[in-house]
């Protein structure tokens, strides 16, 4: 068996692309929370009204050019920038072999022992909006443009979102697995190309993937991570979640209404989107090349519910025999971990039965925080980016605050202020709609 | 935009999709056969031109969008008629 480590990480975020950005964010808990664009309140009234919106990306700073940004989903731009940013963060060495197709060679890498793994919720939602939207509102659009009574409505605010075009790339840009096929073709990667399709905890089921394969032996090299963008120009990717009352509302201050784990939490911070990869290597793999290793994997595991397709088993039944298997995998007891980066949504069932778990299981002996009090909910990249997370408090011995989070649920250690912390084991777990559990666990690097 | 400044841009997005140099995008090049484009090259090249010129190109028009000439007088007309 193969020891994994991680040697390079590449974060897309809200409050930072790139990892001393985003890290420098973290430390200092910044968050980027604004209010729903107008033209979504156009649509539909909703009861959340607030969101992470992404900044301006310019994709041809990551190696992406101009005819991928017209063939590609923006989930896919997003794991491909983020891709690029791991790659540097590893000091992979990349050469440009085809320039018309924009594939590139990674030096010291066997295509055919490299495999990708990315996980996304729901892949090219917002290329299959925007394409619906022009077949059915263009027919529309040119009825009406053609009748002067009409003018007003040809004017509305839903005419002007109608994408011009119906994408002739559609097809590859809406499946889930686009995105992992092109970093497989950009980086020209032949092992394994896997996409997992989990919702919630697919950025972390992927992650734990790429790791059973480079244990295994399968393969030598892995880009692991997880992508999801969200934005439409209607609002309705938003509206699905806040009709399923999963959202944060009813709050006094924009700046204070996320608040995983707190008492007066009400739903979770809807984020535009967000993607983070991870370099995994074989440690031998990693050490021939002389890699600087951030963190190491220790071991992977998932359950299931079997409950509810919407809704966590509120008993924390199938997330207790989660942690139980995963320590058990590497022979580690409860009281040797210091530090765990909960799925933390903010939402009621999900934080109090979380948080059940780690005060039955752990007490108050570990740190706790939630990434998503700084990000809002990224969906199919919240478990990658809380992996990069976990590795980067284990590399630097500290982490991030748990925002807002004044009046804990349960007596657990909610992290409320950066201070040193010796991390040596630390997990980060999802919970996902459907009912998947997904925990990964990663120790400090020793040789 | 004068038929000069319609010529530049049509073969900056040339260059973009096709990848190739400017120097051997001619007015008499032909998009498939001299500057070898692919059928998914054309798809993307008629997008692009939308998108620079912001107009779009109908499949009638685009099927007669062999040469780089060909482009260049077609968005020069719409852009008179316009």
């Amino acid at each position: 068996m193969n020891r994994v480590v991680i040697t390079g990480v590449g974060p897309v975020t809200s409050i930072g692309c790139g990892v001393d950005s985003f890290w420098s964010a973290a430390l200092q808990g910044k968050s980027n929370i604004q209010p729903i664009p107008d033209s979504w309140k156009s649509f539909h009234n909703f009861t959340s009204n607030i969101y992470s919106p992404l900044p301006v990306i310019d994709y041809t700073n990551f190696t992406i050019s101009k005819v991928d940004q017209m063939q590609l989903d923006s989930s896919t731009l997003l794991a491909l920038a983020a891709t690029d940013l791991a790659l540097q963060n590893a000091q992979i060495e990349r050469t440009l072999e085809n320039e018309k197709k924009n594939i590139w060679h990674l030096q010291n890498v066997d295509s055919y022992r490299s495999g990708v793994f990315i996980g996304t919720g729901i892949g090219g939602i917002s290329t299959l909006i925007n394409t619906q939207a022009n077949h059915t509102l263009t027919p529309l659009k040119i009825r009406l443009g053609k009748n002067d009574l009409t003018k007003s409505e040809s004017d509305s605010v839903v005419f002007q979102k109608v994408p011009g075009r119906f994408n002739p790339f559609s097809v590859a840009m809406i499946m889930p697995n686009a995105t992992s096929s092109a970093i497989g073709i950009k980086y020209n990667l032949k092992g394994v190309n896997s996409t997992s399709c989990y919702a919630c905890a697919a950025g972390t089921i992927a992650i734990g993937t790429a790791f059973q394969q480079i244990k295994n032996g399968v393969i030598d090299f892995a880009i692991a991570g997880g992508t999801e963008y969200l934005g439409d120009p209607f609002g309705g990717v938003f509206r699905a979640f806040d009709l399923a009352k999963t959202l944060v509302s009813n709050f006094e201050c924009i700046e204070t209404a996320n608040r995983p784990f707190d008492k007066k939490r009400s739903g979770f911070l809807f984020s535009e989107g967000g993607a983070a990869v991870l370099v995994l290597e074989s440690l031998e793999h990693a050490l021939s090349r002389g890699a600087t290793i951030i963190a190491e994997i220790s071991a992977f595991h998932e359950t299931f519910d079997a409950y509810n397709c919407m809704s966590l088993d509120p008993s924390g039944s199938e997330i207790v025999r989660l942690h139980t298997e995963l320590l058990k995998s590497t022979a580690i007891n409860p009281h040797e971990i210091q530090y765990i980066n909960a799925h933390g949504t903010g939402t009621i069932l999900n934080d109090e039965t979380e948080s059940s778990v780690i005060e039955k299981l752990y007490g108050k002996r570990v740190y706790v925080n939630s990434t998503k009090s700084l990000i809002g909910h990224t969906l199919g990249a919240s478990g990658a980016i809380e992996a990069m997370v976990t590795a980067l408090s284990i590399k630097h011995k500290t982490t991030h605050i748990s925002k807002n989070c004044s009046d804990p649920v349960r007596n657990i250690a909610i992290v409320d202020k950066v201070e040193s912390i010796d991390i040596q084991h630390a997990i980060s777990q999802s919970f996902a709609f459907g009912g998947h559990n997904a925990a990964l666990l990663f120790k400090e690097y020793l040789d | 935009m004068n038929k000069d400044e319609i010529k530049s841009k049509v073969n900056t997005v040339i260059q973009d999709v096709l990848r190739v140099k400017s120097e051997v995008i001619k007015p008499e090049s032909r998009l498939k056969e001299d500057l070898g484009a692919e059928s998914l090259d054309m798809v993307t090249l008629l997008m692009a031109l939308e998108d620079t010129f912001k107009n779009s190109i109908s499949d009638e028009d685009a099927a007669e969008l062999t040469t780089v000439e060909s482009i260049v007088s077609y968005i020069s007309h719409r852009a008179e008629a316009n």
